[in-house]
């Protein structure tokens, strides 16, 4: 029998026909037809925001797609939750552990559905021998017994994997960003499993961005851009470059290139002393006038953890702060705007935007104390001219100011949250992962918007996980890990290399 | 007919339209049952006895559209109630008695805010503890009994009519139309929707929800503590088993007026409507002699109601929503 003939013969295959998905705001998938066969690994390979774990989320029923459909093993399947998924064959491992921490490896594995005997009384004995064969079989060293949260992280996911191959049914198993968190030792016990479920013939769906372990894991690469699907390419024989062309659709190097930069870098603007709260340890960096400081490290390296200390959001443990060589004090990031310093979240839906509130409101919530008279009064001629200042100086698309903020693409909401700072003339303006989820047109806009801050002779702080991001429009970087600073690197010194294999070492040069 | 219905939509929103009309048909059902219904001092009983509804109300419309919501004053009320009657009792001029009442208004609020922003509480367990603490505190304070009311000073403010409308009526209606625009046009109100809508959020934009929670609370100890020193008047002593369910009618009345318990949604003339609208029903059951067990399910049916349409407006806000940003991104 032909190696084709076989893969018929046990291979599953599932069908995305047309799925289209809206969000307020965002068309996160258009119309997006492929398919994925047994019996071999199809990694989803996009920039954030392309698509591909709404995808997955569509799939498995925890969003419902606006319109298109799904064949399952030739068959038309809906599912109205990822419990119904489950129940079909169709398993997620996400990125967050959906464990049970108190429990059992075992009784995690078994949940809901734990062998009893026939008066309904559960039989743990069966339970712990059944999952010692799978643990076998994936040739683990854990025992059935032990408490999930006594695990490692690695375990821990594997006894998510476990969970999903425990079912007779299981056709589909999908990874999204399965190696986040962890480390090279623990990546590969992860890809032998992957390499045994293909093998087994199951569909295997692998979400990353990491080029190197799509090179090594995947067969097939399905490449997505802006919520579109542009192709599937052979994972061994494309190259690197081939494929982050496909995936980005331009050349990146030109944006940076053509960015009209600040060349003089003042005095310094901000400097911080052993900065601490109770998410981050000690932290000490200073920041010049007109200056783009990078801030890089991998999900969990505490970046986020020290803006939100430094502006006050986080109670501050220890360490102090200068502006302009005055020590200042955040109590609060009511505190923070008032001696200059304003923080753009990284999460816009959660913590940017006031989703309630119409676009002119988001913008002038932060000037509510300049707009508004003795008797606390708001002046609506005040208000407005801030308001259409901000919409024409950052080019925000909006029919008219009284639209509801989360009518707005992501990149022009995010535009209001950045007016809404600018308004306020700041000294410091820290920017958290500010063109996640935005579009790649809108992403170059806010390239050359940074710049141009910086050419006002403010302070940018800018923390993306997008390498070429950092590389491209910091002056210099520091990079982060552990909760910690691992070590600065000056615009001309940066490569992907030398910012990843700082950001994973060890010790700290602190 | 359809032409009208465009032109009248132009000057009312569509959601106070509907409220209006409800009111309408509540009126035309209970003329239509008791002839008596539909009169002059029958709307001004109505007023009446929705003055105290209204109070409360206010303070629930600003509470419920930022986040929060009380369920102490209809016990606040009571206790505030026998509070100055008792102080005027013993010999204390009406107008501190008044003032130390509203004092102890106000520091039940800040109790209210600590337990809220301090421990942590869910704002509607939190002052489930005020509700019956401080109804305990009422008979304690009184020993059980009603205070009997004496001063005239004091009696006056119930009695009282100005151009045949009385105080109390006129207390809820100016207190209505000035927090509705200091919530409508300042930065006081602005702050209140925003931290209603995203607490993380707005604070991250500078404000400040607990100092914002604090303020509410307090306004809403002052506003029920006003209330009870009126109804007090009115009924000539201090009760302590008085305005039970109070805060059941007033949360009624700010939902059916179109306040979303998701928070950062709700106006004040959606309140007066619906403080208006529910005291007709209430009146109503009353009139046409509806069994006073069943007047409970009957308002426990308004409320439901309330919430259902809470809920409708809720799905077809965010329907809108996606189909409008459906449409703005096709055209893009």
């Amino acid at each position: 029998m032909n190696a084709k003939g076989d893969k018929e013969r046990v291979g599953h295959s599932v069908e995305f026909r047309n799925i289209t998905k809206y969000f307020p705001g965002v068309k996160a998938l258009d119309n997006v037809s492929f398919r994925a066969e047994g019996g071999e690994v199809l990694a989803f390979l996009g920039e954030n925001g392309a698509g591909k774990s709404t995808l997955l989320k569509t799939l498995n029923g925890d969003y419902q797609a606006t319109s298109g459909e799904y064949l399952l093993d030739g068959q038309s399947v809906h599912f109205k939750s990822p419990h119904e998924a489950i129940e079909a064959g169709v398993s997620v491992i996400y990125q967050e552990r959906q464990i049970l921490m108190e429990l059992s490896a075992a009784e995690n594995i078994f949940l809901g559905r734990m062998p009893a005997n026939r008066f309904g009384w559960i039989d743990i004995r069966e339970a712990n021998r059944k999952a010692e064969e799978i643990i076998k079989d994936f040739g683990l060293p854990i025992r059935a017994q032990t408490k999930v949260k006594d695990l490692s992280i690695a375990y821990q996911q594997m006894v998510e994997i476990m969970k999903a191959y425990s079912r007779d049914n299981l056709k589909v198993i999908c990874f999204d960003e399965p190696t986040a968190s962890l480390s090279d030792a623990e990546i590969d016990v992860l890809f032998k499993i992957i390499e045994k479920l293909r093998d087994d013939g199951k569909v295997v769906i692998y979400v990353s961005h990491r080029m190197s372990e799509i090179k090594r894991i995947a067969d097939k690469v399905a490449i997505f851009k802006d919520g579109r699907y542009v192709n599937t390419v052979d994972a061994k024989s494309t190259s690197e470059a081939e494929m982050i062309r496909m995936m980005v659709g331009r050349d990146l190097g030109d944006i940076y290139d053509n960015l009209d930069r600040n060349k003089t870098i003042g005095e310094e603007l901000l400097k911080v002393e052993n900065v601490s709260s109770d998410y981050v340890d000690p932290v000490s960096f200073s920041l010049h006038k007109g200056e783009v400081l990078g801030f890089s490290g991998l999900v969990g390296a505490g970046r986020t953890e020290l803006m939100r200390a430094i502006i006050g959001a986080d109670r501050m443990t220890g360490g102090k702060i200068f502006l302009e060589g005055k020590e200042i004090v955040n109590k609060s990031p009511h505190d923070a705007m008032r001696n200059g310093i304003v923080y753009v979240p990284e999460d816009r839906k959660t913590q940017g935007i006031l989703a309630n509130l119409d676009v002119a409101k988001n913008i002038t919530i932060s000037m509510l104390d300049q707009n508004s008279n003795a008797l606390g009064v708001l002046d609506t001629k005040k208000e407005e001219s801030i308001v259409d200042e901000g919409i024409s100086n950052f080019a925000i698309k909006t029919p008219n100011a009284q639209k509801k903020i989360v009518e707005l693409s992501g990149g022009n909401q995010q535009k209001c949250i950045v007016a809404r700072w600018m308004a306020t003339n700041p000294k410091v303006l820290i920017l958290d992962e500010p063109t996640k989820g935005i579009d790649v047109g809108a992403k170059s806009e806010f390239y050359q918007m940074i710049c141009s801050f910086a050419k006002q002779g403010l302070g940018v702080i800018l923390i993306s996980s997008e390498l070429p991001e950092i590389i491209g429009l910091s002056d210099r970087i520091i990079v982060m890990g552990n909760l910690t600073v691992k070590g600065e690197v000056k615009r001309e010194d940066a490569t992907e290399e030398r910012l990843l294999s700082l950001a994973m070492s060890e010790g700290g040069t602190n | 007919m359809k032409n009208i219905w465009q032109k009248v939509k132009r000057f009312i929103p569509g959601d106070k339209l509907i409220l209006i009309v409800a009111l309408i048909i509540v009126v035309a059902i209970f003329t239509s049952l008791n002839g008596n219904y539909f009169s002059w001092t029958n709307f001004v009983n109505i007023l009446v006895a929705a003055s105290l509804i209204g109070l409360v109300a206010i303070g629930h419309t600003y509470l419920i559209i930022a986040g929060q919501n009380d369920l102490s004053p209809g016990s606040v009320a009571a206790f505030t109630g026998v509070l100055c009657a008792t102080l005027v009792g013993m010999g204390l001029p009406f107008v501190i008695a008044a003032l130390i009442t509203l004092a102890a208004g106000a520091a039940v609020g800040i109790f209210n805010s600590w337990m809220v922003n301090k421990i942590k509480i869910e704002a509607f367990i939190a002052t489930l503890v005020t509700q019956f603490v401080f109804r305990g505190f009422a008979y304690i304070l009184c020993d059980g009994r009603p205070v009997s009311i004496t001063n005239s000073a004091y009696i006056s403010i119930g009695a009282t009519r100005i151009l045949s409308i009385p105080l109390s009526v006129w207390i809820m209606l100016i207190l209505i139309l000035i927090f509705g625009l200091i919530l409508a046009k300042t930065k006081f109100g602005r702050s209140v929707y925003a931290i209603g809508g995203n607490k993380d959020a707005a604070r991250l934009a500078g404000l400040n929800p607990q100092r914002i929670v604090t303020i509410l609370f307090v306004m809403m100890g002052i506003v029920t503590a006003l209330g009870g020193i009126v109804f007090s008047s009115r009924m000539h002593s201090g009760q302590p088993a008085a305005n039970v369910n109070l805060e059941f009618d007033a949360i009624t009345a700010v939902v059916l007026g179109g306040v979303s318990f998701t928070g950062g949604v709700g106006d004040m003339v959606g309140t007066i409507l619906g403080v208006i609208l529910i005291q007709a029903f209430n009146t109503g059951l009353i009139m046409v002699n509806v069994p006073s067990f069943w007047q409970y399910v009957a308002r426990g049916a308004l409320l439901l109601f309330a919430l259902t349409s809470d809920y409708i407006r809720k799905t077809n806000r965010e329907k809108a929503l996606l189909e409008a940003s459906k449409k703005a991104l096709a055209s893009k």
